[in-house]
């Protein structure tokens, strides 16, 4: 197939061919163990995952509860920081902890609603492209390139912008402008299980295409898509982050971590809390999912790692 | 093997060629230069001034155009500037005796063509200028002698001075006429104390000092050489240039940073009450969206929504006040007589809603183009009261697009009112029908019409003062707080900041 | 090998059309453009005159073929917010966006090759791990933080490089290295795999049992094979840069076309943002076309896939 192979080259950069053989459960426990990167992402990716679980819990206030009176004072390990207010106020006299708390549960959402737009556009096309080859192929890899040629940010900001700002529209618009890996990553892992042996046996006992796709493809690619999945995940929040930033992305009062970072950048200079807090957080969050996608790659197809 | 080398030696020499191209470019700085560095976030659209109403490109004109008249920012007295001497003839007749011996920045003489075509051109309502209001005014211009003027005015407008002074700045006929409204834009010429070197559109303009300024102007005479102003829409970016040197002035720094900044050895900050004023402008109907605020109690929900105050103390600082109608104090005709106030009581919001049948509160839209905090602080009180506000932020041009197509349901307006101390500047342009008036109240637009129109002051002022309170009464506008502006310096420039928000540089000079 | 170019031209063609026709709808979101140009207090005569006369009032395909035309011929109408020939603005602007994606590119290839050389080396090391981690916080930190650290540090801390506009080389160091981080983990995880591979191969260890110097097999032999694909990715990349320097742009104040593109969007100047969106994807569409050739021309067995 002519048209997909440098692009497949280029964007397997980040993630790899992966050779699926089916291995047991003892030496995958054991890979795991043993992989730090692993460790570390699933514990950060867990802890976020519980924040935003408990939110009601853990946040000491109502995020949205604006109180002028108490602008901006700085976390507890400032000196002029109280307990009240662990991680101090915003520029409108929030409750800073408890917005990061809050915003947790929005990133996560957003993070896992776009991917999920995104992973299932691209398998569907990775999929089809990979198992019938041929014209479908060359179908899925023309649009593939169309979709690369168009600069995502910009188109993703030019849809907010004209259809107007609301949480629903940046996570469409969004998952729809990032299937493109997924498609891409899935196409060929579906090349190389199409090749096995168990799919001819499969074809030979005369069963249907769409069972063929759903019984055999579609589990073996089980660990492949986690990992397509968790990486999609780190994206997607990064690129809310930009939109956020940019002005155009979720909108307030709404505590996003992107949108709280571009509300306290206007104070970098001499409140850097406001915009640390949330960027760490932010980039816990990536780098944990970042870790835990190459992680399970890993572990499931070391030979895989680039 | 020797074509490889002589290769590499080939592509060392290319990009060191480049790099010393990039580095040969000058580099501009503050005193040392005699270059006054300053930044704003604003790409302005047009350097043809009738054409845009931003506020930086009110500075700019300033800089570049003279009037006829002169208002001395000191003493408020109205001075000639391109005009001799200047009387009433009658109510609708002024007589002007021009200036001889100004030349344009391109050496075109100054005399009594460039005015007549210059107030016949804007006043005429096919060249669509952008605020009607400044130059609606004017019947027309004609010409007495080679430096004589005559102004024939449609109605009484005892504004008229205000706005010769303002915003009505004389362009050069013959120029103009050349090469048309759009090339004037980007290369304009007049023949004020700074004349435009270079335009590149957004990004920077660089003014040099005009050698040629006529003596006698009651500006005074330009002494720093160059003004560059670039465009820096991050404001940490701007902060951060100031702080080290590559910038001597910036201004719209919120009023946190601008104490931090004072706290700084080689920076002095300003803090300047403004005229502009801040409101929350409805759209009562519209054949493009469903607008809830037809119904009065839900405006009024708003109005008592919303703790001002507070906003005002903690937020915006200085010399800020509350409001409790749409114009700045201190123009002539702005009152608060006898108007509707609106306390801060979100408990009576609440029943006013529940009263126009949102018992579990609304959704709504709220627009708005400047400084996000006031508007978000201003989101979260509605949504205290049942409001849920969904701030949508634009720049201003697409705002005043949308708006003025009624398609603006809420918005958070502010208005400077061009710096002209007279109520007509503003209530002219928001609730006279024309500009962005989309309330279009019959009885608010005759009561004005004769305050404009009437050269009896008490005849003024009574007018005025019964739309005004008709305004609050009916809660079309939600007037909230007069604005500060924190201007940040170089301790090395002497600048002065006035309360018509407009800095004159020509007035600055370096210690 | 022309067949080949003929059919990567053939594509390429198709897909800078799709492209063209997703820019030319994109602004048809915003809903009816005569409404939009007629501007404040229309009469809906006023309108219809517009819709006439800007020939809104025939077939979208028409309109499509007749926009398509004159964009062929680097018309892309006038913007209604500056009163210019989009053309002119874009032009105003675009050099410093090319310069900025260029020397981006430059950075990270030459922080990543020495990195990825580095970690294939040694592979499962210390050196590995450092390259890795880098590449992997790379990923995980937003570009504007990355940014706006960099001013705090470098511009107003030590004083060592200046903050923003585009005066001169040194104004352009902060921006390069705020962009082409993102490059980095990329050109490093391919580089390092490339040349795990290769120095695996059977001609690196005949040539090592040659007797032949290390490092001449090393950069000979090896890092020429690894760095097909290198070469391929950097045109592609370039393309993302340039896509990807809009947040950069308004962090450093350049006024390029990524800052242009935003601040059109916010003021709704339609046209502009068209002429953008539909320039970077040809940009785009050129550089994978010369990547793919560039790589045939290196690597036959392409060529015969």
């Amino acid at each position: 197939m002519a048209t997909s192979a440098p692009i497949s080259k280029i964007l397997d950069a980040g993630l790899g061919e992966t050779v699926i053989f089916p291995s047991p459960g003892q030496v995958i426990r054991r890979r795991m163990r043993r992989h730090k990167g692993l460790i570390i992402g699933g514990i950060a990716v867990l802890l976020t995952f519980l924040v935003a679980v408990f939110a009601p819990v853990l946040a000491p206030h109502d995020p949205y509860a604006q109180d002028l009176s108490k602008r901006l004072i700085p976390p507890f390990w400032h000196e002029k920081g109280t307990w009240d207010h662990p991680l101090g106020t915003d520029n409108l006299g929030r409750d800073y902890l408890s917005r990061v708390v809050y915003g947790c549960r929005i990133s996560l959402i957003i993070g896992f609603s776009i991917m999920l737009i995104a992973v299932t556009i691209g398998t569907t096309m990775g999929i089809l492209a990979g198992y019938f080859g041929g014209t479908v192929d060359m179908v899925v890899s023309f649009l593939v390139t169309v979709r690369l040629a168009l600069p995502a940010v910009l188109v993703a900001l030019a849809v907010v912008v004209l259809i107007g700002g609301s949480m629903t529209v940046v996570i469409v618009a969004l998952g729809f402008l990032i299937w493109a890996r997924a498609a891409v990553v899935i196409r060929a892992s579906t090349q190389q299980i199409r090749s096995q042996d168990y799919v001819a046996a499969a074809q030979a006992a005369g069963c249907s295409t769409i069972r063929i796709l759903l019984t055999e493809i579609l589990p073996n690619l089980a660990d492949n898509l986690v990992v397509v999945a968790t990486l999609e995940i780190g994206r997607a929040i990064l690129l809310e982050a930009a939109l956020s930033f940019l002005g155009m992305g979720v909108q307030p009062p709404t505590p996003s971590w992107g949108l709280m970072i571009s509300e306290g950048k206007e104070f970098m200079l001499f409140f850097p809390y406001l915009i640390t807090i949330p960027g760490t957080a932010l980039f816990i969050l990536v780098l944990g999912m970042n870790l835990l996608g190459d992680g399970i790659r890993d572990v499931t197809a070391p030979e895989g790692r680039t | 093997m020797m074509g490889s080398k002589l290769k590499r030696i080939g592509w060392i020499g290319f990009i060191l060629v480049i790099t010393f191209a990039w580095i040969a470019a000058p580099v501009w700085a503050g005193k040392k230069d005699d270059v006054l560095n300053i930044a704003w976030e604003k790409e302005l659209e047009t350097l043809n001034l009738y054409y845009q109403t931003a506020r930086e490109g009110v500075i700019l004109g300033r800089h570049i155009f003279d009037r006829l008249i002169h208002r001395d920012p000191e003493s408020g007295e109205y001075k000639g500037c391109l005009a001799k001497s200047f009387k009433w003839i009658d109510s609708v007749t002024m007589e002007f005796e021009l200036r001889e011996g100004i030349t344009f920045h391109n050496g075109e003489k100054f005399d009594a063509d460039d005015v007549v075509f210059t107030l016949n051109h804007m006043s005429n309502p096919e060249n669509k200028v952008k605020v009607y209001q400044y130059v609606g005014w004017i019947k027309n211009a004609e010409k007495l002698g080679p430096y004589k003027v005559k102004i024939n005015l449609k109605d009484p407008t005892p504004a008229a001075f205000e706005f010769l002074a303002g915003p009505v700045m004389i362009y050069p006929d013959e120029y103009y006429q050349k090469v048309g409204m759009k090339e004037f834009g980007v290369a304009p010429i007049g023949t004020g104390p700074y004349k435009v070197v270079k335009v590149t559109p957004g990004k920077e303009i660089v003014m040099k000092k005009n050698e040629n300024y006529f003596k006698e102007s009651p500006k005074g005479q330009p002494v720093i050489g160059t003004i560059r102003q670039r465009t820096i829409p991050e404001a940490n970016t701007k902060m951060a240039e100031l702080m080290t040197g590559g910038l001597d002035w910036i201004w719209h720094i919120p009023k946190d940073q601008a104490e931090k900044l004072a706290q700084m050895p080689n920076i002095d900050v300003v803090a300047a009450e403004t005229m502009r004023v801040g409101f929350l402008y409805f759209l009562l109907d519209s054949p493009q969206v469903k607008t809830p605020f037809t119904d009065i109690r839900v405006r009024k929900a708003v109005a008592h929504a919303i703790d001002r105050e507070a906003i005002v103390k903690n937020l915006v600082g200085g010399d800020s006040k509350v409001v409790h109608t749409t114009c700045y104090p201190k123009q002539f005709g702005c009152t608060e007589e006898g108007v509707t106030k609106y306390d801060y009581n979100p408990e009576k919001a609440k029943k006013l809603l529940a009263e126009a049948g949102y018992p579990n509160g609304l959704d709504v839209d709220l627009h708005a183009y400047r400084d996000r905090p006031y508007a978000e602080a201003v989101v979260n009180y509605l949504r205290d009261s049942g409001i849920r506000a969904k701030l949508q932020y634009m720049q201003y041009s697409a705002l005043r697009e949308i708006g003025r197509a009624r398609k603006v349901p809420m918005a958070f307006w502010t208005w400077g009112s061009n710096s002209v101390y007279d109520i007509s500047a503003f209530v002219g342009n928001w609730y006279k029908g024309t500009g962005d008036d989309v309330i279009r109240d019959p009885q608010v637009m005759e009561w004005l019409n004769k305050g404009d129109t009437s050269i009896d002051p008490a005849v003024r002022k009574e007018n005025y003062k019964k739309a005004l309170q008709k305004i609050t009464e009916q809660a079309y506008t939600v007037p909230l707080f007069t604005w500060v502006a924190n201007y940040a310096f170089s301790k090395e420039l002497d600048f002065k900041a006035w309360p018509d928000e407009i800095p004159r540089f020509y007035m600055s000079k370096w210690k | 090998m022309i067949v080949y170019t003929l059919k990567r031209l053939g594509l390429a063609a198709l897909v800078a059309i799709t492209v063209s026709i997703i820019s030319f709808m994109l602004i048809r979101l915003s809903g009816d453009p005569a409404i939009a140009l007629a501007g404040e207090n229309a009469t809906s005569e006023q309108i219809e005159f517009i819709r006439i006369q800007y020939g809104f009032d025939r077939p979208l395909v028409i309109q499509y073929l007749d926009w398509a035309h004159r964009a062929l011929q680097a018309d892309f109408g006038e913007s209604p917010y500056f009163q210019q020939p989009v053309t002119r603005i874009i032009g105003d602007r675009i050099g410093v966006t090319l310069k900025l994606g260029v020397m981006s590119l430059i950075f990270a290839v030459a922080v990543s090759i020495p990195m990825g050389v580095l970690a294939s080396i040694r592979p499962n090391t210390w050196i590995d791990r450092i390259a890795l981690s880098i590449s992997v916080m790379g990923q995980a930190m937003p570009s504007f933080w990355f940014g706006l650290i960099m001013i705090i540090v470098l511009g107003v801390w030590l004083r060592l490089l200046p903050i923003s506009g585009t005066d001169s080389f040194a104004h352009y160091i902060m921006p390069t290295i705020a962009l082409g981080y993102y490059g980095i983990p990329a050109f490093m995880r391919l580089t390092r795999s490339g040349m795990l591979e290769v120095l695996s191969s059977d001609h690196i260890r005949t040539a090592r049992a040659k007797g032949l110097r290390w490092g001449k097999v090393l950069f000979k032999h090896a890092l020429r094979n690894a760095i097909i694909p290198v070469v391929a990715l950097a045109a592609v990349q370039l393309g993302f840069m340039l896509g990807g320097s809009i947040v950069i742009e308004s962090v450093f104040a350049l006024h390029g076309i990524g800052y242009l593109a935003w601040e059109s969007i916010g003021r709704r100047d339609l046209p502009v943002v068209q002429a953008i969106v539909l320039l970077l994807s040809m940009i785009f569409v050129a550089l994978t076309l010369l990547s793919d050739i560039i790589n045939a021309f290196l690597d036959p067995r392409i060529r015969v896939k």
